[in-house]
């Protein structure tokens, strides 16, 4: 390695941050873009990381970005900085390891009122089993109710990081960022690397450009990339010429070449995401031997919900509109559905139901699709009287139960940090939640419990409860732990003798009748009187475990209608017309697209 | 080419009344918050304008025959007999009349006077429409009326002595604190006045109305169906024939006006904020129908007058993709329904375009099995709102195909 090749690469820092949402990773990664002059005060825009809109009104990230910042150092040299930018929901915890592995150093953010909370201890182990050099940094410290002894304690508690002199800072008033950025380029390690060895780089995330392609975001642990030069992904074995090769500062900057442990972007002319997957290696075509780094697991989405365009001349605008969104997130799984209730649709896999609330709300928003989803599900695992193991992401899809010898649910180890005070609620909602105790610890001020629960019941609305019932200071982290027996049967809505197949349920024994009858109560409110009565029926296998009826509307005509006022009348009835569009056809019986939510909502 | 088209008939609105009721919709005005007194209404200038407003609509009309004439409102019989003769002279020196012509007018009971009976018939009226609503104190005042029910009682007394012999009583049923008994007793007393005809009309809430901002306190749905049902069968015992959803008459005297909008003829309206109907035969031969309405505010359409604009407010050609719902909607409320040949004479089209609209509304049973018939099944009369809307849903698949 030449001399100048080995100062460059001692100059390079690579490093996430982990933190829990709210506790200000943004308005950090901000102000240390602002500080290294990555952005005049000008164009700093807020959360200049997070960038799809969505991202930025729910305060989240969710893919990951990266921004490289040239820092001068108290000791006059200048270091270049990649900061690589981490997803903080539950849901996209898969994103964080892989973004982790391109780094040799953590900032574990703390708000220090807050203390710490379930998902960075999670996050943080991961750091650690990675290797890196995790720095601990309690922010927020100028909030009155900041108490930075208190959470110190916490992190060595709970996370075993010694944080005696953990950075105190301030991202918002800039308390301690520049004590900051001289202790990260000091304790976190360049990387390691040859910048003369044949090209090795990794994909830790690729995206669609509507303009370019495939954008890749890479890490080169060893070798050179220069622009033009023909490159080789190592899974497909297809060769593609580079393009463009450059860094985020955090806008797209082609700097024409990138060397062994720096982070940046290359555009290659490949045309869709598969064809530079997440996780791969790239090398050169020349070096077609170089070995592969180890990727990482593919996601596999965890919830499955049906969703139906409302109208349905949708449908061809719906399906491109999720083969566009595929194209920049490769967790979303998709297969065609035809509901007899509710038409032609997809049934569509996700990481969990803040993802699937996101999808749903970009196809809404940015495609303009009016949609129906129904109830999410887990997958569920099915022993067979013939030996098969099957799995069932459908309810509708259920076996005939005669068939079926042993029907399993996923379960998952959960793992929650809560403050004392609220530790009662949230294990009478565990409890309530079929959730098994396996663990309860002391740590400072929160306590660490650790819970085994039934997948279904931790992706509907847990984590929300969590917060409403905990004052918002609980955390959740959970893990698929393994398929076990359970009483499970499918709760059905028969509407006037059909069954609905789009309201179909998965549901425990013992929770099937209350359900049921919540159900039916809510369907009656929601469905309109019509010409005769509509029974609404919650049923198990044969046997009707609720019951309710909308009673028949007595008439429906209009007492007068003569010349003059025709076109008001007509109007009328186009309104009427309008409104029965938005329903859908079971049998005679036209429903509201809101009684299909209602199995959402029954538990509000 | 002309005789093909549908019969003409003639509306003529009066915008004024004494006091507006509180589940009006229609295009009334308090002649008070105009400047004028009930008793001192601009006669004169409003006769101009509806002669200079009628002038307008005769490029389209001359030459066709008037089937019936209907004056409407508003209060008719807040204007004077003489107003009413000079106004017929004139219009049949523009468009000749059929014999018989039907010539109604509306009188609210509480404007009435022998006198002007007698001269509303001298002017040529020959069928009058009294808006009695009710006989009952409490129900007429929730209603907002300016007459008693003993007043409703002396106006036909003096009509008939007037000679009319061709009454309409309007009647409302499912007033505010109205319980079946009292709705019987409603009809009962309109019974004894004999009227050639009934109107009796559920009231209901119309947007832009004090009703429905305040809305009055109205029977229970099982309490209004049992008005309905027993309502209909004194009727019924009484001789009258129900032949529309609201209408009742006896044989022979079915209001002509009222059917031919029904059945979807042609009328002009004249007056303000009134609607027309027209058919034409364009030059290329296509059969058009044309809506257009009149300026609606009593002070801006009489300051219409001699203004190059014209009364008109707007126009709009029906297109033949609506012509299946415009139809039904009037055609479907008569329960004897219309043959299919009245679709053809009174739109210009064929059997199939508007059979193909109604295959839903035929499997729902909401019509008779009826060749040669376009006719409501009772469960389509009483789900009226069901069976059109069946027929919109049509119109948008096929425009949505498109």
């Amino acid at each position: 390695m030449t001399q100048e090749n080995d100062s460059k690469i001692k100059h390079i820092r690579n490093f996430s941050i982990i933190a829990h949402i709210d506790h200000g990773k943004s308005t950090l990664s901000d102000r240390l873009i602002q500080t290294c002059e990555g952005l005049t005060e000008r164009e700093l825009k807020e959360q200049v990381l997070d960038s799809m809109d969505i991202e930025r009104e729910r305060g989240i990230t969710i893919k990951a970005q990266s921004v490289t910042l040239d820092y001068t150092a108290a000791d006059g040299q200048v270091y270049q900085l990649n900061f690589i930018d981490t997803p903080g929901h539950v849901d996209f915890s898969y994103e964080v390891s892989r973004s982790l592995y391109a780094c040799e150093g953590a900032l574990l953010v703390v708000d220090a009122a807050q203390g710490v909370e379930a998902q960075s201890v999670a996050n943080c182990y991961t750091a650690i089993e990675q290797g890196l050099e995790v720095l601990p940094v309690l922010n927020k410290i100028d909030l009155p109710q900041a108490d930075c002894d208190k959470v110190s304690q916490e992190i060595e508690e709970i996370i075993g990081l010694d944080a005696t002199d953990a950075c105190r800072v301030s991202a918002k008033s800039g308390i301690g960022i520049d004590t900051l950025l001289e202790r990260l380029v000091r304790d976190i390690p360049p990387p390691k690397g040859d910048p003369d060895a044949p090209l090795q780089a990794l994909i830790i995330d690729s995206w669609f450009d509507n303009y370019l392609g495939v954008v890749s975001l890479v890490r080169l642990f060893d070798g050179t990339l220069r622009k033009g030069d023909k490159i080789r992904i190592k899974s497909t074995g297809r060769d593609w010429g580079t393009t463009e090769v450059g860094i985020f500062t955090p806008q797209r900057k082609q700097t024409n070449i990138l060397r062994a442990g720096e982070v940046g972007f290359i555009v290659a002319g490949i045309k869709e995401i598969h064809g530079a997957p997440v996780g791969d290696t790239i090398t050169h075509t020349k070096t077609p031997d170089v070995a592969r780094l180890p990727g990482f697991q593919k996601v596999k989405p965890q919830v499955y919900a049906g969703m139906f365009p409302v109208s349905a001349d949708d449908y061809e605008d719906f399906r491109d509109a999720l083969e566009k969104l595929a194209l920049n997130d490769a967790s979303l799984e998709y297969v065609p559905e035809n509901s007899d209730a509710l038409g032609f649709g997809f049934r569509v896999g996700f990481l969990g139901t803040l993802h699937m609330e996101i999808v749903q709300e970009r196809l809404e928003r940015e495609y303009n699709i009016d949609l129906l989803t129904t109830a999410p599900t887990v997958v569920y695992e099915l022993a067979m009287k013939n030996g098969d193991v099957n799995y069932v992401s459908n309810p509708s899809k259920l076996p005939d139960m005669a068939d079926v010898d042993e029907m399993r649910e996923p379960v998952v180890r959960a793992s929650i940090l809560v403050p004392q005070e609220y530790v009662g609620n949230v294990i009478t909602e565990c409890e309530q939640r079929r959730g098994t105790q396996r663990d309860m610890q002391f740590l400072g001020n929160q306590i660490q419990l650790a819970y085994e629960l039934p997948m279904s019941e931790v992706v509907m609305d847990f984590f929300d409860r969590l917060k409403s019932i905990s004052k918002g200071y609980a955390s959740l982290e959970y893990n698929f732990e393994r398929f076990e027996e359970a009483k499970l049967v499918r709760l059905d809505v028969l509407i006037n003798g059909d069954k609905v197949d789009a309201l179909a349920v998965i549901i425990h024994r013992d929770h099937a009748h209350p359900r049921g009858r919540l159900l039916v109560e809510k369907m009656k409110e929601l469905i309109p009187r019509q010409m005769f009565d509509v029974a609404i029926q919650a049923a198990i296998g044969g046997q009707v475990v609720a019951r309710s009826t909308v009673k028949a509307l007595r008439k429906n005509v209009t007492a007068k209608c003569y010349g003059g006022d025709v076109s008001r009348k007509k109007k009328l009835l186009e309104k009427q017309k309008a409104g029965k569009k938005r329903m859908k056809q079971v049998g005679r019986v036209e429903i509201p697209q809101d009684a299909f939510l209602a199995v959402l909502k029954v538990n509000d | 080419m002309v005789d093909t088209l549908p019969p003409l008939s003639l509306y003529i609105h009066t915008p004024w009344c004494v006091r507006k009721c509180p589940y009006c919709d229609f295009n009334s005005h308090e002649p008070d918050t105009h400047g004028f007194t009930p008793r001192d209404l601009p006669e004169a200038a409003y006769l101009d304008a509806l002669l200079q407003d009628l002038d307008g609509d005769l490029a389209l009309a001359a030459g066709r025959e008037i089937q019936t004439i209907f004056i409407g409102g508003g209060t008719p019989s807040l204007l004077s007999p003489a107003f009413y003769a000079r106004l017929l002279t004139e219009i049949e020196a523009r468009l000749p009349f059929a014999n018989p012509i039907e010539i109604t007018l509306e009188a609210n009971p509480g404007t009435t006077e022998q006198q002007r009976f007698i001269g509303y018939r001298e002017a040529g009226i020959n069928r009058l429409s009294l808006g009695i609503q009710s006989f009952q104190p409490a129900q007429l005042h929730a209603l907002g009326r300016i007459h008693s029910g003993q007043e409703a009682v002396t106006a036909v007394t003096q009509a008939r002595q007037a000679g009319f012999t061709n009454i309409n009583v309007d009647l409302m049923h499912g007033l505010p604190e109205q319980t079946p008994q009292l709705a019987m007793d409603d009809i009962e007393q309109a019974l004894a006045l004999a009227p050639e005809h009934l109107s009796w009309y559920q009231l209901t809430l119309e947007p832009n109305t004090a009703f429905h901002s305040h809305p009055p306190i109205l029977p229970e749905e099982e309490s209004l169906w049992d008005i309905q049902d027993s309502g209909h069968q004194l009727l019924e015992q009484a001789g009258f024939k129900r032949y529309e959803i609201s209408a009742y008459a006896h044989i022979g005297h079915q209001s002509r006006h009222n059917l031919n909008y029904w059945q979807f003829g042609d009328y002009l309206g004249i007056g303000a904020g009134a609607h027309g109907k027209l058919s034409y035969i364009d030059q290329s031969g296509e059969w058009c129908i044309e809506r257009r309405w009149k300026t609606r505010q009593p002070d801006a359409y009489l300051k219409r007058m001699n203004d190059l604009r014209g009364f008109v407010a707007g126009k709009q050609l029906i297109s033949v993709d609506e012509l299946p719902l415009e139809f039904a909607m009037n055609a479907l409320r008569l329960t004897e329904g219309v043959t299919l040949n009245t679709w053809r004479t009174h739109t210009g089209q064929s059997d199939a375009m508007l059979l193909a609209r109604l295959q839903s509304a035929e499997k729902k049973g909401l019509l008779m099995q009826m060749p040669e018939k376009l006719r409501a099944s009772p469960q389509g009369l009483l789900f009226l709102n069901e069976l059109l809307a069946s027929i919109c849903d049509e119109s948008s698949v096929k425009s949505d195909q498109r």
